[in-house]
């Protein structure tokens, strides 16, 4: 391939995923990085271009995390071409904020096997603190200031919540720390850190056997995390979703359902807090393959139900509605009269449809 | 090695155009004398073998990159000449590898694609401030940090009022009661 021909689709690509956002690049992502990683030096190419264009001020973050999503799948695909990158002699606190460095910080001090040396515990601490916490003011590529104000209290908040968790205790002796935790869970790196070590936790075979609590404790802090932190709602959601997918073949089915609706009742929590398209389409995924109860769909709606009110968007709507329309799912909860909210979100939304059709008409009336 | 030698060797390790991530493989078996005789035969070798070769260069150790700066310079000059569009162009990016171990990213001036590519897609990038994809590390960063590095955020879409708390709420009322009884408990004891 010429490399004008390369870099005319290159720009295409870009184009489009920038146009595109979020839904975009997970969609053509995968076609994306075949392209850019087709040899190492167009990789190389596409790269530095992007790295390029993301010391722009204004969007340049959307470029940034281009190429980190382009890295993230490169490296999965085993192609190692990183390590200048983060040499690349960036500022000082860019350095250290490498989503996988950060990660692999977390993963040590809040992996619940993970043993690591006192002495080592203390600088990652710092070190994630500092990248969390400090900020920068550039005046034409020199630095004119380090804001260090909420260093300290990053670093003490992170260090007690590691400790707690370091600990290992079972449900009953955490309950005494509960307040601790959701005080310190406002710090989006802490609130990160608890959630990884909550997914390690329940994910361990004997977690849901030996818990007897109607809401085990550690899925009440899913809630907290989703309440304080907008950013960790997509990372809230796929935990939920593997716990709701899991079999639980060891406990008994009528407990299998109720934990079940327990999860459930996270992800409504997840919906109430704005998170609301993801979780709604991701309902209808479990209708539509057919590999759901159909019971726990019907849990899902009457919540939902029980806690909105109009006005919806046009676009809530839409993906909610065939929920409501589907008889097995509201046969049972419809009353004759109307009177039941299933009846009465169908009649909102038909109302809205009229009213929109008569404006239109009336607008093309005027015309 | 004789020149010729050192060429067919390169051929018979690089030549593949099946494979183009292949730049790792020889960096363990260059020396200093052989990149003096590699850059003797540069002219000679196909475009996409001293594509691979510049690549090498970046999977050399630290510590021999320091060592070779200038038989690698060497080679880095001359196929910032070349007539070939790619090779130039790595050449271009690598220049200042050997003796800063960073990229070279003021390609700008140098390449009409380049600079033509760039100029279109720093337009589209500034279109694309009110897209907000995020970058991954800002899912760790407190909120003053956040508000320096991308800016304020926007509210997000209101899909629905909100008529009462959903179950959640009473939960987690209960379970701080509990924990302050819990902890009292501890105290008193």
């Amino acid at each position: 391939v010429k490399i004008e021909v390369f870099s005319r689709v290159l720009r295409t690509s870009i184009t489009s995923l920038l146009e595109g956002g979020e839904d975009a690049v997970e969609k053509n992502l995968p076609e994306f990085t075949k392209m850019v990683c087709h040899g190492e030096h167009t990789y190389l190419y596409s790269q530095v271009l992007m790295h390029i264009l993301a010391q722009e001020t204004k969007g340049g973050s959307n470029i940034r995390r281009l190429c980190q999503e382009l890295q993230k799948s490169a490296n999965e695909k085993g192609l190692d071409l990183f390590k200048m990158y983060s040499e690349m002699n960036p500022p000082p606190v860019d350095l250290i904020r490498v989503p996988a460095f950060l990660d692999l910080l977390i993963e040590a001090l809040f992996k619940p096997t993970s043993r690591v040396n006192p002495e080592h515990k203390q600088k990652y601490v710092y070190v994630l603190a500092y990248a969390a916490s400090v900020t920068e003011t550039y005046k034409k590529g020199q630095r004119k200031n380090i804001n260090r104000d909420e260093l300290k209290p990053t670093t003490q908040a992170l260090e007690k919540v590691q400790g707690i968790c370091a600990e290992n205790k079972s449900s009953s002796d955490l309950i005494a720390d509960i307040a601790t935790l959701f005080m310190n869970i406002k710090f989006p790196v802490i609130a990160f850190g608890i959630l990884k070590w909550v997914d390690y936790t329940v994910s361990d075979a004997s977690y849901f056997k030996l818990n007897t609590d109607h809401t085990p404790l550690h899925l009440v802090l899913i809630d907290e995390i989703v309440t304080n932190h907008v950013l960790l709602h997509q990372k809230a959601l796929d935990l939920l979703v593997r716990i709701f997918e899991s079999s639980f073949e060891e406990l008994d089915v009528l407990v299998q359902l109720e934990l079940k609706k327990t999860v459930l009742d996270r992800i409504v929590h997840l919906f109430s807090r704005g998170f609301v398209i993801p979780v709604v389409t991701y309902i209808r995924k479990c209708l539509d393959k057919q590999d759901t109860d159909i019971s726990l769909i019907r849990h899902f709606v009457t919540e939902v139900l029980d806690v909105i009110a109009p006005p919806y968007t046009p676009e809530f709507m839409q993906l909610f509605l065939p929920l409501l329309e589907n008889k097995a799912i509201t046969g049972s909860i419809i009353l004759e009269d109307g009177k039941d909210p299933v009846s009465e979100f169908i009649s909102f939304y038909e109302i809205t449809n009229i009213i929109n059709q008569q404006q239109h008409t009336q607008v093309r009336v005027e015309e | 090695m004789a020149t010729g030698d050192t060429a067919l060797w390169l051929h018979n390790k690089l030549g593949s155009t099946d494979d183009l991530w292949s730049g790792a493989t020889i960096c363990s078996q260059l020396t200093k004398s052989r990149l003096v005789n590699i850059q003797a035969c540069y002219h000679a070798l196909q475009p996409h073998v001293k594509v691979k070769l510049m690549l090498s260069f970046l999977h050399i150790p630290r510590r021999n990159v320091e060592q070779w700066k200038l038989e690698l310079e060497d080679i880095l000059l001359t196929a910032a000449h070349d007539s070939d569009q790619w090779v130039s162009m790595v050449a271009d990016i690598l220049r200042p590898f050997p003796a800063t171990g960073t990229l070279n990213l003021g390609l700008d001036e140098s390449n009409g694609v380049f600079a033509e590519v760039n100029a279109d897609l720093n337009k589209v990038v500034k279109r694309s401030s009110n897209v907000r994809m995020l970058p991954l590390e800002c899912q760790f960063l407190n909120k003053t940090a956040l508000v320096a590095a991308t800016g304020v955020h926007p509210q997000p879409v209101k899909h629905f009022a909100l008529k009462r708390k959903p179950k959640s709420a009473i939960l987690r009322a209960e379970l701080l009661q509990k924990s302050s009884e819990v902890a009292n408990n501890k105290k008193n004891n």
